[in-house]
């Protein structure tokens, strides 16, 4: 029996519907970001960037959401790249397959399924109360560490495989030990993949709002230490919309946000173009 | 004949239950060229890992008897297998320059093993790229990605990156075998300037090539030593059949 559409004709066809769905991919990110600048443009001013804010948010500016969110990423990160590294290095290169390695690798992916909202609360438990690190810069960072190390590890983890045997063969019959050969060779060819999970883990961490209301804080005041609580963007966001603060508050902060989150993508991007340059091809 | 650099006695190597190589008992002369030939799957390759020890990184591999270099048994408890690959450096079948630069591949090993003189690394460099026969052609682009040169000079780079450690032995698992004609015509050149100054033994399916650039070769089949003499005399006039059988290429 033959197709009662001529070859040609479903050809075209799929072609149409390709085209229409990424149209609508691309024209929904349009719409939203479109969307949330024209309607955040008109409160970003110098002032609003540089200023406390007042009135709950309603006036002034966002610099203290603007400081905790850097301070709490800088937290994340510099708690999660070098544990998350480590262990995918330890994974990937040192442990040998076996019941240690699929406990491990277990552990990473349950700690991915957790709900943010839990870990949040762990992080209100374990950090702000047992630990007794309060309300607070630390407290937040280390609680959007347990959040993405799953993905440092993962994605380190798979980066790391990646790379061609032959190199480390190349390094260890040059006399090298097993760890000059993981430092020197291994690692930076895995720069590039490795920077893209810590982007990806970071991306969600800024954006993240369950984990940091119970330990972070809401403070509005500019944190002096790490002992300080803050109040980052999305938090501040929320409650600037939730509780009818101001919406043009809100939209302000969201663009900021935005803004935030492609600098770091296009960080990435220049540290895989600085690592990447002997990379790909053959 | 000159003096003895490397000896296997009664080696055995088995990868888990599968025996690999059987009772292999072979010498090789301090700088001469020793061919190893053979069939895929003779335990050639497997017989040249075992020389620097490359072989501890496979899992489940068991080995008996003695490897002998400079007289002191390489799988000996008093021998560091990191040590023992600076004096008997390795070029691969496939070439593998580190994704640096073509001066940083070269310096690799020499700064693995803790030399920071600058004037002295450009020595060795220099050196390097001029006995691996590459020097003309890189010397003024040492700062280029190795990734950029083409295939035979990857492998001409692999082999100075070797030389910049100044080892005793160099072994080669079929260098060429990736490479074009004119590729491996220097490289093979570059293996007889070599052997002045290195020990060399070569693993290779080619036996065109074992032919032009071996003094001793070792025929191997199913793990097994089935002949090893002088080249000449192996090409020539085998004492066993499955030897002329397969130099003469009825099988293989």
């Amino acid at each position: 029996m033959t197709s009662l559409i001529s070859p040609a004709t479903s050809n075209r066809a799929a072609k149409v519907m390709l085209w229409v769905s990424a149209s609508i991919a691309i024209l929904t990110l349009m719409f939203i970001l479109g969307y949330i600048v024209v309607q955040g443009l008109p409160v970003l001013t110098l002032s609003f960037l540089l200023e406390s804010p007042r009135l709950s948010g309603a006036e002034g500016g966002i610099l203290p959401a603007i400081v905790g969110t850097f301070c709490l990423m800088l937290v994340t990160l510099l708690s999660a790249v070098p544990i998350g590294i480590g262990a995918a290095i330890y994974l990937a290169e040192y442990a040998h397959e076996g019941a240690v390695t699929r406990i491990i690798s277990f552990g990473v992916e349950c700690l991915a399924g957790i709900p943010s909202i839990v870990i949040g609360l762990f992080g209100y438990a374990f950090l702000a109360i047992y630990l007794g690190f309060g309300f607070s810069i630390l407290s937040g960072g280390l609680a959007l560490m347990f959040m993405v190390l799953p993905w440092v590890v993962r994605v380190s983890e798979e980066s790391l495989k990646a790379v061609p045997g032959g190199l480390r063969e190349a390094s260890l019959a040059l006399g090298a030990t097993k760890w000059q050969t993981v430092s020197r060779v291994v690692l930076p060819s895995a720069v590039p993949g490795i920077t893209t999970g810590v982007i990806l883990g970071i991306g969600k961490a800024i954006g993240e709002t369950a984990v940091i209301m119970f330990t972070a804080g809401s403070s509005l005041l500019m944190p002096t230490s790490l002992f300080d609580p803050v109040r980052a963007l999305p938090y501040h966001l929320y409650i600037l919309a939730s509780e009818g603060i101001s919406d043009k508050m809100a939209y302000g902060s969201s663009v900021v946000l935005l803004v935030m989150v492609l600098a770091i993508n296009l960080a990435a991007v220049a540290i895989q173009r600085h690592y990447g340059r002997h990379h790909v091809r053959n | 004949m000159s003096e003895i650099e490397i000896e296997s006695r009664n080696l055995d190597l088995w990868y888990g239950s599968a025996q690999a190589l059987k009772n292999i008992t072979m010498a090789m002369p301090e700088k001469k060229v020793t061919a190893i030939i053979g069939p895929s799957g003779c335990g050639k390759s497997t017989f040249l890992r075992c020389i620097n020890r490359m072989n501890d990184l496979v899992k489940d591999c068991r080995i008996t008897g003695e490897l002998l270099f400079e007289g002191t048994d390489v799988y000996g408890n008093s021998v560091d297998a990191v040590e023992l690959r600076k004096k008997i450096g390795m070029v691969f079948q496939k070439p593998n320059p580190f994704p640096m630069s073509i001066y940083d591949n070269v310096a690799y090993g020499p700064r693995v093993h803790g030399l920071r003189n600058r004037e002295e690394l450009d020595r060795i460099v220099e050196e390097s790229l001029k006995a691996s026969a590459l020097w003309n052609e890189v010397g003024d682009i040492p700062d280029r990605s190795a990734i950029d040169l083409s295939g035979g000079q990857q492998q001409r780079l692999c082999i100075a990156r070797t030389l910049a450690v100044k080892p005793k032995v160099i072994l080669f698992d079929e260098p060429c075998s990736a490479l074009d004609p004119i590729s491996t015509a220097k490289i093979e050149d570059l293996i007889n300037t070599l052997k002045h100054d290195y020990t060399i033994v070569i693993v290779t399916h080619n036996m065109q090539q074992a032919a032009r650039v071996s003094d001793h070769t070792a025929f191997f089949l199913l793990g097994e030593l089935i002949e090893f003499g002088k080249t000449k005399q192996i090409f020539e006039l085998p004492e066993k059949k499955s030897t002329e059988d397969y130099i003469t290429g009825r099988f293989g």
